[in-house]
Parts: C-alpha cells; structure tokens; sequence
C-alpha cells in the first residue's frame, strides 16, 4: 500500500516464466514490497532463499524441476523459514487439496497478484 | 519343410525310399546283409564244432548266431530307411561285433586267441544304441558309461587274456604273459564287477533320461529303454552267475535269457517304428472322425495332440496380409527361435499356407505323420484360420482405437500445456500491468473506468480460457494423478460431493484420463439434470481393475443413449476393454459405474 519501498517487506519471485517475473517485481514493487530476487526454478530459488534470507517467497506451483508444493514444504522446512505464497495462473479450486497441505501462508491466482493480496494472507 | 530348434530332423533322414539311393549303396547294404549272414554261420560253425569242455548246446548256439543276425538285419534296415541316423549302423555293427565272441569256441589257438582278446566289443556298441534315436547319445551320464564300456572291452579285457590260462579242451592262449602269474582270478573278478557296475549305471542313465523325456519321446523310446535296460540287468545278472556257480546247466539257462534279452533290442527297436505306425494311423482315424463337424478351435488342437501324441502341440494361423501367425485368440504368435526346443511343420491347403503346427522336436523323427495329421485336418485349420484372422482383426481394431484415443489425449495435453505456457501466462502478465498502471492513475482520472473495465475484462477472459484448459486436459490429473484430481473435480461441483474412495496409486494414463472424464461428465450430468442433493464418487483398483462409480440420489431416469457425453465416454473406456454402465431407475437416483482394466 505504501509509496515506500521496503514498507512491506523483502520477498523473492520463483517462477518459470520471465515475463511473470517482471511485471510482478514491478507491481509489489510499487505496492511497497522490496524484492529481493527473483529465480526461475526450485533449485534456484532454494540457493536464493537461503541467500537473501526474504520475509516472503512468492512460488510458482509449477516449475521446471519439481512442483512448488515441494519447494514450499522445503523451504519451511529451514530454520527460521521465509513465509510462502503459491502462485499458479490456475485457480486454487484446480489445485484441490495440495496448498492447504503444502504448509504454505496462502494462494493467489497469479493475475489477482498484488500487494495487498499478499497482506491479506500474511496478516 | 521343417523347422526345428534341437537337432536337425532333416527331410531326408526319412524322404528316402530305396529308388532314390544310389544302386551302390543297395549294393552295400546287400553285401553287408550277406556278410552277415556268412559271419552268423561261421560262429555258428565254430560253436558246433567245438571240442571244448563247456561249449554251447546246439540250441544256444543256433539262438546266438540268431541275436547277431537280428541285429544285423535291423540295423540294416534302419540305416537304409535312415542314411544319415547312425543308430543303424551302430546297431549293424553290434550285429557284426557280436559273431566275434565265438572265436573263442574255436579249437585253433589263433582264432581261440583272438576270440579272447575281442569278444567283447559287441558290449560297448550295444551300450551305444543310447543314441538311439537321435544318432547322437544325448546325455553326459549315458556318455561316461559307453566310455567306460569301451575300455572295460578292449583294455580289461586284453589284460585279462593276457593271464588267461586255457581250461581243459582250449586250445593254447597265444597271447599268455608267462604262466599267467595266478592273476586271472583276480583280473576276472575285477572285468566282471566293473561290467555289472556299467551295466547298473546305463540302466540309472537311461532312467534319468527318460524322467526328463517328453511324452512323444517316451512313446519313441518305450521299446528300446525297455528292450536295454532288460538286455543291461541280465548282462549283470549272467556275469555274477557265471561268476558264482559252476553248474553249467544254470549257467546255459541265464545264457539263454540273456541272448533273448539282448535279442530284445533289435526287435525293440523295430517294434518302436512300427509302434509309431499304428499309433499314427489309429490316432489319424480318430482325428478325422473328431474333425467331422466344425470344431471349436480348442478341440481342433486337443485333436490333433492326442493324433500325434504330444500335449505340448499348439497352432498357430497364417494371416497372409500381415505376413505374420496369429493364435486363435488374434495374438501375434511367432515361429519359434533356435534353442527354444520346439519345433514346427507348416500346414497348407491346396497350396496356400494356412496354419503351423508348433510341437515337441521328438515329432520331427516322423514327419510323415506330423505333415498327415495337418494334411487331415487342414480343412478344419482353415476355417479356423478364418476365424483367427477375424480375431486379429479386433484385436488390432481395439489397439488402433486405443492408440487414437491416446494420441487425442497426446495432443489434448500438449494444447494444454501450450495454452498454459503461452497465451494464459501472456494475459496475466498484461494484468499485472493493467493492475500498475492502475496504480498510477488516479481514481478521478478518465483513464482510471477505462483501465477497470479492461481488467474486469481480462479476468473474464482468463476464467474462460481455465474452462477451456480444463476441459482439454487437467494439468494437475497428469502431474499427480486421481488423488489429486479427484478432490479438485469435486470441490468445483455445485452439487456436495463426498470422496468415498481414491485409488492411492498412480494408474496408466489412458485409464486416469478416461476415470476422470467419467466422474467429470456425471458430475455434469448430476448438476444439470438429477435434481439431486448429494452425490458419491469413488474410483478404487480392484483385482487389476479401476472401478469407476458415481452415484446420487437425484430424480434417476438418465438415458445413456440421450446424451454424447456418455455415449462418448463408453467409447473412451471400450477402447480400454472397459465397460461403461449407467442404472437410473426412475426416481431411484443414478449410479454410473466404469470397469477399466490397468495393464500394469
């Protein structure tokens, strides 16, 4: 919501698709996010969780190397993890029971993505 | 033509008749059969004349020289009849070996001599009929014996002339080593165990080969085994009675049975090819009468098994424009490979090939029989042949269907997936930026309605391009299975659903995609037209089947044949060899069940 960036938090983007990756860093940017990174696959985005050590990774439920319930499930699985939002262009209705299983903070189809979203299913 | 994967039939080991072999061969033969002849009466001669004190009574010299005839004659019969079976000639060459032990019987020492030294190299010739009836002796065991009935014939018993000393009435023993040196008992007691040892250890030999001999090999080798084995036991018993008494009286008695026993062979041997005659023939009459109606193809090869004696025969069909065989259920059924051990003999009729016979190797010693048994019931294959063809036809009907079905939901999936990567990922990136540019527009802005309607817009759109993605193909079916597609088919229906059963497993693709489109179209069907307030669904693996069931409580009264969804997805699971049923009684609800088997 803020006009401030890094108001909101650090959060790394994991998604396959480039153009995802950049029009979301640009909208949570401007929603008062900061992000921290971004990464294109779950091995990746694993190396730069640790790394950057964010307060949220947004994670596409499909990804090159794996599916992003089990990135998520690892990602919690770290000390002190980061929070985990999955992101899919498919609807949380499509995806059944596997993010609320996943551990994960939340879900949000991906053209529905925005700061606020997030917010919401962090608060 | 004949194939086989053990030893060599070869058409001519019994194509031959006497007009195609050379008039020197029968010029052989006819010279050998007189040789014998003569050599029969020259033992004969010798054991009549004999002075000695234990020469055989006329009535045993005449049977012995008869024993050595029969195997003369046989043996020349069969290396006639069988030219490159060397069972004949070994058979021939006992014949001839045998005449030698009644050299000894001579009262001239030279021949007295000889006899000595050679009498017993009928022994390990006969030992050799083992190879009886391939012409090769087939088994290590039965080899060791014939080996140690070799040396037991020519080392043994030359070291035993060499200190034997002539009993009254014998002529001198040319070969004797001095005075003998008082070995002979001992060297006798030796050649006569080691001859009853063989003699047990060919009969343990051809009692293991037979255990392990098929049923068409041991109708073949009943008489010969037999005919042996009782030829091997008196061998054994007339040496250790030779060795334990001194009654001549006794002695000439178990000789008797003995040459009796030993005449055995030969005539076992002829009894086994006549045997295989009169079992052929009568088997062929029964084979007709059987084939007289149109046979179930079952019976057709219990027919022509019990015609030729081989449970182990089976028939396999020509399908000319697939150039291929087929067994009566359609399935492909190739021509066996070498070292399978089976063998097989082609059917035609009427010069078109039509089936082939696959059967025990031991059946290409009588072809013959083989090629009539098919000959008879080649009207019979035919027929069935028709009918294996038409087999084949469904068979490859139902795998081409399948495989179109497969290749749709290929293709279904790739579109999916196309939709997902490209256009879908496209649009949400432009409503992420519609969303920015929101952002920087002010809510009094005339920009700012223009920019809410073109996200409203896009959403709409997105929503309907994930109905089209779904109903392509699920993504999350083919990423994780039911488990996971079925919870999420459920929870999208606006009728309550309860997941009774998921299958817990991955299944193959075919059959989760044609599950899935079961429960999706009655879960359809269920909202629009049950009028229901519930419904069931469960999808469980059962003795290799996935059992699709969706039932309601709803108004019943579904008419499969109404809809094409339904009727589509009877097609979709009887592509799997599945079956689709729908009961909807009126006012009784709906149960909708699938059966599909799982390959795996």
């Amino acid at each position: 919501m803020g006009d401030h960036p890094g108001v909101a938090g650090t959060v790394l983007i994991v998604d396959d698709h480039a153009g995802f990756r950049r029009s979301a860093s640009r909208l949570l940017e401007a929603d008062g996010w900061e992000v921290v990174g971004v990464a294109a696959d779950g091995a990746e985005g694993m190396r730069a969780a640790r790394r950057l050590r964010p307060r949220l990774v947004v994670l596409d439920v499909h990804l090159p190397d794996g599916d992003g319930f089990e990135v998520a499930a690892r990602l919690l699985a770290e000390p002190d993890p980061p929070r985990v939002v999955l992101v899919s262009s498919h609807e949380l209705g499509d995806l059944g029971e596997l993010v609320r299983r996943s551990g994960a903070a939340g879900f949000v189809t991906k053209a529905q993505l925005s700061g606020p979203a997030l917010e919401a299913l962090l608060a | 033509m004949s194939g086989s994967a053990e030893t060599a039939p070869a058409a001519g080991a019994t194509a031959v008749d006497g007009g195609s072999i050379g008039a020197g061969w029968r010029g052989a033969m006819l010279a050998l059969g007189l040789a014998g002849l003569a050599a029969g009466l020259v033992a004969l001669a010798l054991e009549l004349a004999s002075d000695q004190d234990d020469a055989l009574p006329t009535g045993l010299a005449v049977l012995s020289s008869v024993v050595g005839w029969a195997f003369v004659g046989v043996g020349l019969f069969a290396w006639w009849r069988r030219p490159d079976n060397r069972v004949g000639a070994i058979m021939t060459a006992t014949g001839f070996a045998w005449f030698l032990h009644s050299l000894v019987a001579a009262n001239s020492a030279p021949v007295f001599t000889a006899g000595l030294v050679l009498q017993n190299l009928a022994i390990p010739l006969a030992f050799s009929l083992t190879a009886f009836p391939t012409g090769r002796i087939p088994t290590r065991p039965e080899r060791l014996v014939v080996a140690g009935a070799w040396v037991w014939a020519t080392l043994l018993t030359l070291a035993l002339a060499l200190v034997t000393v002539p009993g009254p009435g014998e002529p001198e023993n040319l070969v004797l080593v001095g005075d003998g040196g008082g070995l002979e008992s001992t060297f006798r007691v030796i050649h006569e165990s080691v001859i009853i040892a063989l003699a047990v250890a060919l009969i343990g030999a051809l009692g293991a080969r037979w255990r392990t001999s098929s049923a068409p090999q041991r109708r073949e080798l009943a008489p010969v085994f037999g005919a042996g084995a009782a030829a091997a036991a008196m061998l054994a018993i007339l040496t250790l009675v030779d060795a334990t008494t001194d009654s001549t009286a006794a002695s000439n008695t178990f000789r008797a049975l003995t040459f009796l026993a030993v005449a055995g062979l030969p005539f076992g041997f002829l009894a086994g090819l006549v045997r295989a005659r009169v079992v052929a023939g009568r088997g062929m009459t029964t084979l007709v009468q059987r084939l007289g109606d149109v046979p179930a193809p079952g019976v057709l090869r219990d027919a022509l098994a019990d015609a030729l004696g081989d449970p182990s025969l089976d028939i396999a069909y020509w399908v000319p424009e697939a150039a291929e065989y087929v067994d009566a259920q359609g399935r492909p059924s190739p021509l066996p490979g070498p070292g399978s051990g089976r063998s097989w003999t082609p059917v035609e009729r009427e010069g078109r090939r039509v089936a082939v016979l696959f059967h025990d190797p031991a059946l290409d010693r009588d072809p013959e029989a083989v090629r009539a048994a098919g000959a008879a019931a080649a009207l019979a294959l035919e027929n069935a042949r028709l009918d294996a063809e038409l087999r084949r036809r469904v068979v490859d009907l139902r795998e081409s269907r399948a495989r179109i079905i497969a290749a749709g939901d290929a293709e279904r999936r790739r579109m999916e997936r196309n939709l997902h990567d490209g256009a879908q990922q496209r649009l949400v990136g432009l409503a992420l930026s519609l969303r920015l540019a929101r952002r920087h527009v002010g809510d009094g802005s005339p920009a700012a309605p223009l920019l809410d309607d073109a996200a409203d817009e896009l959403a709409e759109t997105l929503a309907e391009l994930r109905e089209l993605a779904r109903g392509l193909h699920p993504a999350l079916l083919s990423e994780r299975g039911l488990d996971a597609a079925l919870p999420a088919l459920a929870g999208r229906s606006t009728v309550p659903v309860s997941l009774v059963a998921t299958p817990g497993e991955r299944l193959p693709p075919s059959v989760e995609t044609a599950a899935y489109f079961v429960v999706a179209e009655a879960l359809t069907n269920v909202a629009k037209y049950a009028n229901a307030s519930r419904a069931e669904v469960s999808v469980a693996r059962e003795n290799g089947r996935a059992v699709v069931e969706v039932r309601d409580d709803g108004v019943g009264g579904a008419d499969p044949a109404a809809g094409s969804g339904l009727r589509g997805l009877a097609d979709r699971v009887g592509a799997l060899d599945g079956r689709l049923e729908v009961r909807s009684p009126a006012g009784g609800g709906t149960v909708v069940r699938a059966e599909i088997p799982c390959a795996s």
